[in-house]
Order: C-alpha cells, then sequence, then structure tokens
C-alpha cells in the first residue's frame, strides 16, 4: 500500500502556452462599453445644448405685435440727404363684433373711460345693430393696448399700412400712388414695387429735397406769370445721370391719394413727348462736329431767307435780319434756320439719324418710371424731314432725353443713363465714350455764347458760366401747328468743365405786360413786359431764377461731387 | 493609442460644447438686443419723420413768413469766400474763381 502512495506517476505535459495578444472575452466587452459610453455621451452632449437654450431663445417681444406683416410691407423711401420722401406707419384698425360680445355694460363702460370724448351711445346704437363695425381706423400703439388690456373677445384689429408723404406735393410724380392692396400704381411706387415689398432698406433716391423745393416755387411762380397751361423742369448731372431734381406742373398732394384721370397731369419730363424746336440745333451742330464735317469756325456763305422743300414746304428765318453769311458758331447763336439746315444736309440722314440714336433722344428710353413717353417715329424718307429735323420740327422726344443729349454732348462724349435710384458708385465700371474728343470742349464753347451772346441772355448768372440753347416751337394739335409755344431752355453749367445739366420748359405761355425783367449784363437795365413770347423771354428768365436760387447750393454742398 | 484618440474626441466634445453654449449665450445676448433695437428703430423712424416734415422747406419758408417780416435774402455765389490755413496764416480768397468769360 505503502510502494502505491510513493510511485510518482509520469505523464507526457504539453504546454500550451503561446506568447501572444490577449483574446479574452474581458477585453471585448471593455470596448462595447467604451463605445456605447461614447455614443450616450454625444448624444449627451448634443442634448444638453439644445436643452439648455431651448429656454432662453423666445424672443423678447413688446405687448403690441407689429401690424405690419409681409403681406402688406413696403419700403420707405429716401432722398440724397436721408430725408423721408414716403414712410409706411404701423397703422391698427380695430373693430367690435357685436355677436362675441358678453357684457355689453362693462364694454361700454370701459370704452367710456378709454375714450372720453366719443360720443358712446353712437356705440351703443351700433352694438344693438349687431354688425361689425370699426371703432377707430389707424389707432395710435397707445390707445390700441389700452383696448387690448380689456381682453374683450368682440374686440379685434386689423393690421393696416399707410404711406405717408412728409413732402405732400413735391415728388408726387416721382415716387407715385399705390392701390388699397398694396400694389404701386405709378411712379417708383410701381417700377419698383417688388423691390419695396421685399428690402428691408430705405429705397435711396438721387433727387435733393430742397432743390426739389425750390425749383418748384420758381416753377410756379413763372407759371402763373405767364400763365402756362403745365411747366416742366429737371436737373441732372452731366457725368453720372443722377436726377438732383424733377418737377412736373401741376402735380397733387399724395396724401389726398385722389385718383388722377386729367391728361393735364401728365410727366411732363418722362411721359409727354414734344417737339421742342431749336433746342434741336445744338444737335445739328455736334453731329457736323462729331463727323469732322464742320469745326466752329466753318463759314456758310450766301444763305437764302427763305427755301423750298419737299412739294409745298418752305423753311424760313424766324428773324429777316438775320446774316446771309454764318459761320457754325453764329448759326448756333443766332439760332438759324436756314444754317441749321444746310449743316444737316452736308451730314446727311444716315449719319444724322445715327448721331441723335447715339445720343438717345429717337427711342423710347430705360428709366426707373413706369411712365415713359416714345417718341414718335420718323419716316426719314419723306421729304424734307432731314431738314426740319435740322431746326427741331417734324421730331419729337421727352424733356428726359434732351436732357440726356446734352448731358452726352458736354460731359465728354460719354454715354450715362438717367437715373432716379442712388447706386454707390463703381469705379470699375467704365464709362463708355460715344462720341469724339473734342466735340464737348467746342459745344460747350458755343453754347456759353449763346447765353452771354445770344438767345439766353436772361439765364447768364454770373459766377456760374451757364451755357445753353432756346426753343420756341409751336404745339401740333391735330396735325396743325398752333400758336400754342412749348418755350424750352436746355442749359449746362459750368461751362469750363460741366456738372449739370438743367432743362426748363413752359407749355402755353402768354405774354405778360407787367413783369419786370432785370437785365444780367451788369447795365441795371429793367424792361417791363415781354416783347415776345418766345423761349428768351419765358423759359430763360426762370431757368435764370432758378438758377439764382440753386445754385449756392449746388456750387457750396456737391463741390466735392 | 485608441485611449489617446477617445480621450481627444472626448476633451473636443467637451470643448466644443462649451464654446457652443457661451456662442449660445452671447446669440441670446444679440437676439434681445436685437429684438429691443426693434422698437426704438421704429420710434426713431417717427421722430424722423416728424422732423423731416416739420423741417421740410415748404415748412420752413411757412414759418419764415409767418413770423419773420424779413424776407430770406439770396446768396451772391461770387461774394461766398473760402478760408484756407497756411503756416498759421489765415487766406480769404474767391469761392468762385473768376474766368476771363465771366
Amino acid at each position: 500500500m505503502i510502494d502505491k502512495k510513493n510511485n510518482i506517476i509520469l505523464e507526457e505535459y504539453e504546454n500550451e502556452f503561446l506568447y501572444k495578444k490577449s483574446k479574452t472575452n474581458l477585453n471585448i466587452e471593455f470596448n462595447r462599453i467604451a463605445f456605447i459610453f461614447f455614443v450616450f455621451l454625444m448624444i449627451a452632449t448634443i442634448y444638453s445644448i439644445q436643452l439648455l437654450h431651448l429656454g432662453s431663445l423666445k424672443k423678447v417681444t413688446n405687448n403690441i405685435k407689429s401690424p405690419i406683416t409681409k403681406k402688406n410691407y413696403r419700403a420707405d423711401i429716401i432722398d440724397r440727404n436721408g430725408n423721408y420722401l414716403v414712410k409706411s406707419v404701423d397703422s391698427i384698425n380695430v373693430g367690435i363684433h357685436p355677436a362675441k360680445v358678453i357684457n355689453k355694460k362693462h364694454l361700454l363702460l370701459m370704452l367710456n373711460h378709454i375714450y372720453k370724448n366719443k360720443n358712446i351711445s353712437k356705440i351703443k346704437k351700433k352694438l344693438d345693430e349687431d354688425k361689425f363695425f370699426y371703432l377707430e381706423k389707424n389707432i395710435r400703439p397707445k390707445r390700441y393696448e389700452e383696448l387690448m388690456m380689456l381682453g374683450d373677445k368682440s374686440i379685434s384689429s386689423e393690421a393696416s399700412l399707410i404711406r405717408l408723404y412728409p413732402q405732400d406735393n413735391l415728388f408726387s410724380h416721382i415716387i407715385g400712388q399705390i392701390d388699397n392692396d398694396n400694389n404701386g400704381i405709378s411712379g417708383i411706387e410701381k417700377f419698383f414695387d417688388k423691390e419695396l415689398k421685399k428690402i428691408n432698406v430705405p429705397l435711396e433716391l438721387t433727387v435733393d429735397a430742397d432743390i426739389q423745393f425750390l425749383i418748384r416755387e420758381e416753377l410756379l411762380r413763372f407759371q402763373k406769370i405767364f400763365e402756362a397751361k403745365g411747366s416742366a423742369a429737371i436737373l441732372m448731372n452731366v457725368n453720372n445721370g443722377e436726377i438732383l431734381s424733377m418737377v412736373s406742373l401741376p402735380d397733387f398732394n399724395l396724401n389726398k391719394r385722389e385718383t388722377i384721370n386729367d391728361v393735364n397731369y401728365i410727366n411732363r419730363i418722362t411721359k409727354g413727348t414734344y417737339e421742342l424746336g431749336s433746342v434741336f440745333k445744338t444737335f445739328t451742330v455736334a453731329s457736323g462736329i462729331n463727323e469732322g464735317l464742320i469745326e466752329p469756325s466753318t463759314e456758310f456763305l450766301d444763305s437764302k431767307k427763305s427755301i423750298s422743300c419737299g412739294k409745298n414746304h418752305k423753311i424760313k428765318e424766324y428773324d429777316d435780319k438775320m446774316p446771309s453769311d454764318l459761320t457754325v458758331e453764329q448759326i448756333l447763336i443766332k439760332s438759324g434756320n436756314i444754317g441749321s439746315v444746310r449743316i444737316a444736309k452736308r451730314v446727311g440722314i444716315e449719319k444724322h439719324k445715327s448721331f441723335l440714336k447715339t445720343i438717345g433722344v429717337l427711342d423710347k428710353i430705360d428709366f426707373d418710371i413706369s411712365e415713359v413717353g416714345r417718341p414718335q417715329s420718323i419716316d426719314w424718307n419723306e421729304g424734307c424731314k432731314l431738314e426740319t429735323i435740322a431746326f427741331g420740327h417734324g421730331i419729337t422726344t421727352t424733356i428726359l432725353q434732351l436732357a440726356k443729349g446734352y448731358s452726352i454732348i458736354t460731359n465728354g462724349g460719354y454715354d450715362i443713363k438717367p437715373t432716379l435710384i442712388k447706386k454707390k458708385l463703381d469705379k470699375k465700371n467704365k464709362r463708355k465714350k460715344v462720341l469724339k474728343n473734342d466735340i464737348s470742349k467746342k459745344m460747350n464753347k458755343i453754347l456759353r455764347k449763346v447765353v452771354s451772346e445770344g438767345t439766353a441772355k436772361l439765364a447768364n448768372v454770373d459766377g456760374y458760366q451757364v451755357g445753353g440753347k432756346t426753343g420756341t416751337a409751336e404745339q401740333v394739335n391735330n396735325s396743325i401747328y398752333s400758336n400754342i409755344k412749348i418755350n424750352t431752355l436746355a442749359s449746362i453749367f459750368p461751362t469750363d468743365n460741366p456738372k449739370y445739366v438743367l432743362v426748363v420748359m413752359l407749355e402755353s405761355t402768354k405774354n405778360n405786360k407787367e413783369y419786370v425783367y432785370e437785365y444780367r449784363d451788369g447795365s441795371g437795365f429793367k424792361l417791363k413786359g415781354s416783347p415776345r413770347n418766345t423761349a428768351g423771354w419765358t423759359s430763360v428768365e426762370a431757368a435764370g431764377k432758378i438758377i439764382d436760387k440753386i445754385g449756392p447750393i449746388l456750387a457750396t454742398k456737391y463741390i466735392e461731387n | 493609442m485608441k485611449k489617446v484618440v477617445f480621450a481627444t474626441i472626448f476633451i473636443l466634445i467637451l470643448a466644443t460644447s462649451l464654446v457652443k453654449n457661451s456662442t449660445k449665450e452671447i446669440e441670446d445676448k444679440i437676439l434681445m438686443t436685437k429684438e429691443n433695437i426693434s422698437p426704438l428703430k421704429s420710434e426713431l423712424g417717427d421722430v424722423l419723420l416728424e422732423y423731416n416734415y416739420l423741417s421740410s422747406p415748404n415748412k420752413l419758408t411757412q414759418y419764415q413768413t409767418q413770423y419773420f417780416e424779413k424776407d430770406l435774402l439770396k446768396i451772391d455765389v461770387t461774394k461766398i469766400k473760402k478760408l484756407t490755413k497756411k503756416n498759421s496764416y489765415i487766406k480769404v480768397i474767391d469761392f468762385i474763381e473768376k474766368t476771363d468769360d465771366d
């Protein structure tokens, strides 16, 4: 037995141990837990971030909700100096649904407390009628708050939009009107309808309220003096086309929200197309110079006093004393018809037509308001067309396009786009040159002489170097020329480096026997009564007085422009 | 290695959440300030409108005729002078330089 106990049994032992990476279940479990923990942590973090801020993201709102909703929102309009021309004002209409009133006595008592000066018996009557009625339209915010504090379910409110025009008539033709559904129906309001409903900042215009006022005042005065049916004036920067003032009379008070159907309320600057007469002679001369066919000193000798063209058309000088030998410069200064015809003939139909097209007086202009007139189409092959167009007859255009044409001729020959919308100046956007280099230099000198020596002397305001050209045209009524005059002055200043173009037009003027003209030649001479019903004695005088008033503002305020 | 990556991600998430938290707080403040500015803006607009109306050229002319006996004077641009300072001297020159043409 003992032997048995001491026996040692030796068995073969296979050592299976290998030194290798642990593959225990414990490690796998740890990774899983870490991963799950990680996912949970991420979710918790994201959740905590959201959770922490859900409460504090609440808007801090006023007790009174703004009635301006997306549907009736409309941006304000300001002038170049930031003055409001149009402002949308928060407005609410408050009404009562009598059917929803729980305690009539209590409601009347409270209304009596709020409306101390209102006839409560009338409200009581309306409450008995059981139909919805407005308690107050365009209510003030404070009163609205008081009414809402009553907590009466019968009181309901609706948002309404009021467009206020602090300048009344001053910009009526530019701004235009809106209808009851917040849609623009004329002017800027119509043309920029979509933008005004979208933009968050006021729409800035190029116009200056002070200058607009001064020009309008003078136009009103001279319209009265010369008993004109209507009048218009535009002041524009010749270099960038920014319109500082655009007045068309008669105008209307936008705050009255009247429907305008009278044709006399037409926008005479943009919509009305007119035969403007001798102001077109500037274009004839400029066309010749641009083509290199004439120079200011080129002579036209032995001109007749009248010529015939076409079948029975006779063209004559307005003044029998017109010399027969004139240089190009003298033709413009003395406003010679025959001389202008001879220049146009030298230029020829195609070149003159192309020139007028280039300066933008022939076709409908692309502008910032909808009320734009289309110049009458011209049959250039019709007998006598070139001849009459040479002195501004048989051709129509708008005052706006006339201003554009004068700008291009005098600004160095650069194309411009008249605009009412103030844009940031883009220096990269180079101006397109459409006329030859020396044209402005030559034309400005001649235009200056027209004012200092010629037919526009009354606009020769000291210190401004005014240049320009007058135009007296007979208005066409039923295809026949009438005695009704369209008197125009297209002026630019200062002529050594033009900055502004000012066009003044008076329609259907009459002589005034009492008006006293003060000559601007330093003689102190005064003349009582207008000798003739021409532009030189009507629109030129008005333009002179306008420059007198706006000149100091333009010279000082816009010195850097 | 994995632990380092995990730790880095964890720290990044923690840091992001902390930064985000503080950003949210600032955003809240901005939102609140904006909301508070909004009625002030509206009030300013109304005051400006009133100012524009009362100081419009039309109104000013009306006040002038109502309260003053004398008419407004027209400024002659040729009489406006320009002051320029040069070496502690003040030079007075014409605002509009006269040319031969004038």
